[in-house]
């Protein structure tokens, strides 16, 4: 449906973009990731023809746009502030492309009211003017003038960013709906993780221009690719060679203690784990204890490593800051990279030590 | 902020004593002068009489300045928008090669305007003009007096003008989201589509505002119609002047004088009420910063760009001229021949030598630093009472306080002069008019409004957990105004008084009502060479002033501004004052709300 190939994004003497690669298939929910400046809203901008690449071809639909202005390349796009017309009500801000395309009077009204009324917007709230309405109604403005269009492709600039935590969480899932009911293929940035692995059927993780991983919200949280994707996505613990020298040497395993090795904070526990498993206990001490309601936040420190871990609050005793304690890990929940190229090791290769 | 009660307000002794002199300043110089004016005119012999009104019906002079009036402030509001709008587009939203330069020329009416303006456009355009000499040696048949009338008054009222334009209709358009523009063209509107039914929507209420300023512009017009308009166009204002020194027409000019004022509240009316019309502004929590739009056409590209650069010109020519011609000999300026051999120094060195050249600019300096300083000292505590108690009474002392925003200068000056020619028990028994003090009264009184709005604005930006500081470790509330407050703000009053002493420094409509006979300030004295009093002499001291003042008010605005600006720039402390935004309700015909004042609009 979309193809990026070796597209080349520069600004002046800045290379934002170096060289990317990306598909994106039909119907998909297609999540841009990564961090601020990393590139992602550049690619999204490319994509929809208001950066012109320097390198690099878009195609749509098998059609090449690269050249094509935004209108002629049938994509819609829900700016990150929405970009409604201040000086227009809703009706004329959905309005706004079938009248530039001149369609007729009585049709332009039918497509604006279906498409309101699929987003739900009330008639009422067609003749009012945008800045009455609430951020969550705006938002379904923004969406239905751009699928008013009947867009081949929907394009999302970050349009939850400015919301606060409880709204973000309810649009999110009203766009997934929406999305899947016009079935339209789209494409999303987002800096929020969150977000992505809850929105997204797959997930391209943005860093520094270069993309670091795609794939499903799970494979990249189970398998991430990079260091840098396994410290971008998730909360885990940073461990050091005598940790891995001490589970090795527990467990029989064959980590390689000159790599850099990472634990995922739920991949710990201070009790055995339930389905036993490969599970190890190591020797530690409580360094903090942070209390959160419904779980506990923990520091322990093992063998040089700070180990972050949540500890369920269930009424029974936990230890406290200063406490010694033992900290249980499943060698094979072990994420280890290489220490030159940031690059996840294989399963075979985390049996060979580096030097 | 404190919403203390008006109550609890006054137990203060500091308080009531500020009030006291406050509610006498309000009452003697704001209230009673413009109750006078009405008085004066509906009740002459203290019962009411129309005769005043049957008078102005039955004069031809004054019905047709009174039309005049209100065919120049509709053509101006129609003209200064077509140039304003563009002059903006072209410098901020067009990709425009050299838009840079070209925004120097038309901002060269922020160091020149008024009288100078008007002066310098006759010394160029007149019948006796440099460029017409020149036209003349071409087209020896043509009219000498071709830049004059309706026609001159307008042209000339309309590049004075724009200056509200470069500051408030620009500083909107930076405002515009530019996400919204992404979005029209995504889906598929034109350049001039998206400029027609965007762009310009979003500016409506400032352009509203800049059209109310330009339609009262327009209407209380003094110095172009007296220095370009002949005898066939004569506006409102020059007519209440004529009848103002004719003791028995004193009821007529009152009487034009409450038209000029009831239109201008009306009209100010109205542009509340537009304002209040609809939403105009971003809704985003975020905008995107605007970027310059290529014009796609290449001949509508060529086509503004020979249109803007023609503006240019038409901006720089009097001000280039002006200069050069301040150092040309009489026999220069008299033909408009230039040659490197007629330049010298000699007209500076007499103006800035001889008592009659240098008078009238120590004069305005005197008058225009002494109004600077009255007005910023003394509404200095106002300012900061005003901002820090919120209740009915500092309301209406405010609303008081801005009267001089909603009446137009010749009202003020008129109700002066009729209030005080005879012993007044507001002044203890002295007369005023007549006086070199009457003039100081109007220039502190005109610049109430801006000085106590900017104060205000000032000590509303002192994070207000300083004085709650000083107030904590025990410190008195005066001790506190000295000590923390006033040192962060000086600097903000030191830029005001700059920007008033500015304005006031070539000023004219003013003091052409008031000024004593003996001590003529620079306005009327360059008006006065503009009618040929000191002959060409008088024509080249005019130039010098007219260079003296641009270097003056850029050196202020570069000081008020420039080096705020600056220094922001780098990221150090910077204590601008605030942003100009679009003028609110309540702008006089002399100055708007904004923070930048430039020289004064032409009238």
């Amino acid at each position: 449906m979309i193809r990026l190939d070796n597209i080349e994004v520069t600004f002046g003497d800045f290379v934002a973009i170096p060289n990317l690669d990306l598909h994106v298939k039909p119907g998909e929910f297609f999540t841009l990731l990564g961090p601020s400046g990393c590139g992602k809203t550049t690619a999204l901008r490319t994509l929809a023809g208001f950066i012109e690449p320097s390198g690099g071809t878009v195609h749509v639909d098998g059609k090449n746009v690269t050249r094509l202005p935004s209108d002629k390349r049938q994509v819609g796009m829900v700016f990150q502030n929405y970009a409604l017309f201040p000086s227009m009500s809703v009706w004329e801000n959905i309005a706004f492309g079938l009248r530039v395309r001149k369609e007729k009077s009585a049709e332009t009204d039918h497509l604006v009211r279906d498409i309101a009324r699929r987003v739900e917007l009330s008639d009422e709230q067609l003749h009012k003017n945008v800045a009455e309405l609430s951020g969550g109604q705006q938002q379904r403005v923004a969406v239905a003038r751009a699928l008013v269009l009947r867009p081949k492709i929907l394009l999302l600039d970050e349009p939850l960013s400015n919301l606060d935590a409880k709204l973000r969480h309810q649009l999110r899932q009203q766009l997934k709906d929406l999305q899947s009911e016009f079935g339209i293929t789209t494409v999303y940035v987002t800096h929020d993780q969150d977000e992505a692995l809850a929105m997204s059927d797959r997930v391209a993780v943005f860093n520094k221009g270069v993309v670091e991983q795609v794939g499903t919200p799970q494979s990249i949280y189970d398998d991430a690719a990079t260091e840098f994707v396994c410290n971008f996505i998730g909360d885990s613990s940073p461990l050091t060679p005598e940790f891995i020298a001490e589970l090795n040497r527990l467990s029989g395993a064959e980590l390689s203690p000159a790599a850099n090795s990472y634990l995922r904070v739920e991949k710990a526990s201070l009790t055995p784990p339930a389905n036993g498993g490969d599970a190890v206990g190591l020797s530690g001490k409580v360094v903090s204890r942070t209390y959160h309601g419904l779980h506990s936040r923990y520091i322990v420190r093992s063998h040089g490593a700070d180990l972050r871990l949540l500890v369920k609050e269930d009424g029974a005793a936990h230890p406290e800051a200063g406490a010694e304690t033992t900290v249980y890990v499943q060698p094979r929940h072990v994420l280890q990279y290489h220490a030159d190229t940031g690059k996840a090791l294989e399963r075979q290769d985390q049996a060979v030590v580096l030097p | 902020m404190s919403g203390a009660s008006a109550k609890s307000m006054l137990r203060s002794p500091f308080i009531l004593i500020v009030g006291t002199v406050l509610t006498w300043f309000i009452a003697a110089f704001l209230v009673w002068p413009n109750l006078n004016v009405l008085l004066a005119t509906f009740f002459p012999d203290g019962s009411f009489s129309g005769r005043a009104a049957e008078k102005l019906f039955s004069s031809q002079r004054a019905m047709k300045s009174l039309g005049n009036s209100f065919l120049l402030a509709v053509a101006l509001s129609v003209t200064v928008n077509v140039v304003g709008i563009f002059i903006v587009l072209v410098t901020h939203y067009f990709k425009i090669r050299g838009s840079r330069i070209l925004f120097l020329g038309y901002a060269s009416t922020f160091i020149y305007g008024g009288i100078v303006l008007a002066a310098g456009y006759k010394f160029i355009y007149g019948d006796k003009g440099i460029v017409t000499a020149l036209l003349l040696k071409v087209f020896p048949g043509m009219d000498a007096a071709w830049f004059s009338g309706f026609f001159a008054v307008l042209v000339v009222m309309t590049f004075a003008t724009t200056t509200n334009h470069m500051l408030f209709v620009a500083n909107a358009l930076k405002g515009v989201d530019y996400q919204t523009i992404e979005a029209a063209k995504n889906l598929g509107a034109s350049d001039w589509t998206i400029l027609r039914k965007v762009v310009l929507p979003m500016l409506k209420p400032t352009l509203f505002a800049v059209t109310i300023l330009s339609f009262l512009t327009g209407l209380g017009a003094l110095s172009a119609p007296q220095v370009l308009g002949g005898r066939d166009f004569q506006t409102i204002t020059p007519m209440i002047l004529t009848f103002t020194n004719s003791p028995t027409s004193r009821d007529l000019a009152a009487l034009l004088a409450v038209i000029l004022g009831v239109a201008t509240i009306l009209m100010l009316a109205v542009m509340t009420r537009l304002e209040k019309g609809g939403t105009y502004y971003s809704v985003s929590k975020v905008s995107s910063a605007l970027q310059k739009q290529q014009i796609t056409n290449p001949a509508a590209n060529a086509a503004v760009h020979v249109i803007a650069y023609l503006l240019f010109a038409v901006y720089s020519l009097p001000v280039l001229l002006i200069v050069l011609y301040s150092f040309a000999d009489g026999a220069a300026i008299q033909t408009g021949q230039l040659s490197p051999g007629s330049l010298t120094l000699d007209n500076y060195t007499r103006v800035l030598t001889q008592e009659a050249g240098l008078r009238p600019f120590i004069i305005s300096v005197i008058y225009s630093a002494l109004a600077a300083v009255i007005a910023v000292g003394g509404l200095l505590f106002v300012a900061r009472l005003l901002q820090k108690y919120r209740n009915w009474v500092s309301s209406l002392f405010e609303y008081l306080l801005h009267i001089p925003w909603i009446l137009p200068s010749a009202l003020l000056a008129l109700g002066l002069i009729i209030s005080y020619d005879h012993p007044n028990p507001l002044v203890g028994g002295a007369v005023l008019t007549g006086t070199t003090v009457i003039l100081l009264i109007a220039f502190v009184t005109v610049k109430i409004p801006f000085t106590l709005r900017m104060l205000k604005a000032s000590f509303a930006s002192v994070n207000s957990s300083l004085e709650e500081a000083a107030a904590i470790m025990g410190a008195k509330t005066l001790y506190v105004f000295r000590r923390v407050l006033l040192p962060l703000v000086l600097p903000a009053a030191a830029a005001i008084a700059a920007l008033n002493f500015n304005s006031m420094l070539d000023d004219y409509d003013t003091a052409i009502f008031l000024a004593h006979p003996l001590v003529q300030p620079l306005g009327l004295v360059i008006k006065a060479n503009t009618d040929g009093a000191e002959g060409v002499e008088g024509v080249a001291n005019t130039f010098v002033y007219t260079v003296l003042l641009m270097v003056i008010t850029g050196l202020t605005m570069y000081l008020v501004y420039g080096r705020s600006s600056r220094r922001g720039a780098k990221g150090k402390r910077a204590r601008a004052l605030p942003a100009a935004t679009a003028p609110a309700a309540g702008p006089s015909l002399t100055e708007v709300t904004g923070t930048k004042e430039p020289s004064a609009p032409l009238r």
